[in-house]
């Protein structure tokens, strides 16, 4: 177990230092950079001396494989260098929006959860009757419909039916829980109904292949209940791959949140991805990246690592 | 089917096997469902092709003197904020999906499925540096990808087809790859590399054609995703530009401000959208099922 873990955790290495190689080559590549898009507005009546001193400054100058160099060891030692658009330090930067994206992450994850698991369920147990079509038809319809669509409707419902507009102004759940829940559920009911459509589904594929097994049978045949095959026979091994769809839609949520967050106004992380692209921010785009792939990455491994614990034959592979 | 005997009338016409029509036939008799997609779908083709026919106004021409104006017999679903016929824009918008989510998609899927065969054809250090490279694309969220190539690349049509096509790429790679494996120790393909041809004969002339089933169902699985990215990148303003109608742009700004007052600005491109990759994922998954008999549900 320790041997597979070890291996596994080494392979992730060079994953995450190829994401930052990407990354950093990648946003370079964009033409313009931070120093030009900051004076840009004097339309070229800076000089040029002082374009080359404010590179210089923030170590534009440098050959590319130094700048990596001198990134990387920062990264090593969890400092992400400061933002070159603001100047404020990276962490300040990301914190307060991070976590306002995680909480509508979560909050998405349970409406998710929520919604596809009992309906996964049912689904595979009316096989091909009405129900099953209209669970496949409303999880299809999940998928189909962008969520930043789905919140401009959202709100635009409020607004007609009830006259009423959520909170706009983002307050942390600590200072006042009901305010930022009346805020923060809409776009995570816009996001977690998407999300919920490929956990349904997953639910209803991996529910309807343990149902076939040997094991249903046999529980069957001694007269246990159906309520207690569901749940203690059935459910508990049709979950292994529903939570895996759930833990890698998971990570990537809080990158995908890009476009919800433009609509809801809210000020995380995808808002903040868009203005780094905008301003060739390189040190905040680069610390972003690496959050939310080094999140993927991490959430994998710990997937990875769960199964091997739960089952055995996956470690001796 | 042979034992029992079939009525006289069709004895003397044996039915055209694997003909076109056929398939067809029992697709739409098998899976219902997908066959109202692939319905929808061939309704978009025929309006896009024939937009400028059916179209009643023009889609970038501003009319300032009617803006905003409300769903009426001249405008159908109204005007948007320039005075022009959201209709109209909506007719040509779908030109843009079309374009965009098949231009993408097949070749992403393609580029992914070469790939992916020439992974597991290869083998040992080949498969193992190109799926560490796939390892590293498929960590980046797919918008986030598509958003930095699109800042690099430029935001024209051919542009945001290959930053859309880009994070598509690993994904398909990965499928194909794994059932490429299953095919690379066929006795077929022992007998071609036995004859002595080169390894890109074997590739593309024994190898791809058999992995068309889960080619055709990423490829298929693509084009709702693809729709939906390049209308998400034209609603961050990245993807395609004013004038040019696209669904995604048409959801920007002004739909968002004015969504109170002129609720059709907001409500039927995304409406068109929904329907559009509804009808993608509606006719990809029948297709999935048919093609892969390990997940046929009977």
């Amino acid at each position: 177990m320790t041997k597979y873990l070890v291996k596994r955790f080494l392979l992730m290495l060079p994953t995450l230092l190829g994401v930052a190689l990407v990354t950093f080559v990648l946003i370079r590549v964009i033409p313009g950079d931070v120093v030009e898009l900051r004076y840009s507005g004097d339309r070229g009546a800076v000089s040029q001396d002082l374009l080359d001193k404010e590179r210089a400054r923030i170590g534009l100058d440098k050959p590319m494989w130094q700048q990596f160099a001198t990134w990387l060891w920062g990264v090593v030692r969890l400092d992400f260098g400061t933002s070159m658009w603001t100047g404020a330090p990276i962490w300040e930067e990301i914190k307060l929006r991070f976590a306002l994206s995680l909480q509508v992450a979560i909050m998405a994850t349970i409406v998710a959860v929520i919604l596809a698991i009992p309906l996964g369920v049912l689904a595979a147990l009316k096989q091909d009757t009405w129900v099953d079509y209209s669970v496949r038809i409303f999880s299809i319809a999940g998928l189909a419909m962008p969520s930043f669509w789905l919140g401009i409707v959202l709100i635009l419902l409020m607004l007609v039916v009830f006259k009423w507009l959520p909170p706009m102004v983002y307050t942390p759940f600590w200072v006042s829980p009901w305010q930022n829940l009346a805020q923060l559920i809409w776009p995570a009911l816009a996001v977690g109904y998407r999300y919920s459509a490929v956990a349904t589904r997953m639910t209803r594929s991996a529910m309807l292949e343990v149902l076939r097994e040997d094991y249903i049978r046999t529980a069957r045949a001694k007269g246990l209940m159906q309520k207690l095959i569901l749940s203690r026979h059935a459910l508990k091994n049709a979950m292994l791959p529903v939570m895996t769809v759930v833990a890698i839609e998971f990570a990537f949520l809080i990158g995908g949140l890009v476009v919800t967050e433009q609509v809801f106004n809210l000020n995380g992380i995808g808002l903040l991805f868009v203005q780094a692209v905008a301003h060739r921010d390189y040190t905040l785009l680069q610390a972003l990246v690496m959050l939310v792939a080094g999140l993927f990455i991490v959430v994998n491994f710990l997937m990875d690592a769960a199964y091997a614990w739960i089952d055995p034959r996956i470690r001796y592979r | 089917m042979a034992i029992s005997s079939p009525p006289i009338d069709q004895v003397g016409a044996l039915p055209a096997q694997d003909g076109w029509l056929a398939i067809t036939h029992q697709f739409c008799r098998r899976r219902p469902l997908g066959a109202i997609g692939a319905a929808v779908i061939v309704v978009m083709f025929v309006v896009a092709v024939a937009a400028p026919l059916i179209a009643p106004y023009d889609p970038v021409v501003n009319d300032f003197g009617g803006m905003l104006a409300a769903p009426s017999r001249a405008h159908w679903l109204g005007t948007d904020a320039f005075g022009r016929d959201v209709l109209s824009r909506l007719i040509f918008g779908s030109r843009t999906a079309l374009l965009v989510g098949f231009g993408s998609s097949v070749l992403g899927a393609t580029l992914g499925a070469v790939l992916g065969v020439a992974s597991a054809y290869f083998g040992g250090r080949v498969d193992l540096y190109l799926q560490r490279l796939m390892d590293i694309f498929l960590s980046f969220p797919l918008i986030i990808l598509a958003l930095a190539l699109v800042a690099i690349l430029g935001n024209s049509i051919p542009n945001l087809i290959v930053a859309i096509m880009i994070p598509m790429v690993p994904r398909a790679a990965l499928v194909i790859r794994a059932s490429a494996l299953a095919i690379r120790e066929m006795p077929y393909v022992d007998a071609a590399r036995a004859a002595g041809f080169r390894h890109g004969r074997i590739i593309l002339r024994h190898m791809l054609p058999n992995v068309m089933a889960p080619y055709l169902i990423m490829l298929t699985a693509f084009l709702g995703q693809a729709v939906l990215l390049e209308s998400s990148l034209s609603f961050l303003g990245l993807g395609v530009q004013e004038p040019m109608a696209a669904w995604g742009l048409m959801l920007r700004g002004a739909a968002v401000e004015f969504a109170e007052t002129a609720p059709w600005m907001a409500v039927f491109p995304g409406l068109a959208i929904s329907l559009s990759v509804f009808a993608f994922n509606l006719f990809g998954d029948s297709l999935r099922d048919a093609l892969d008999p390990r997940l046929r549900t009977q």
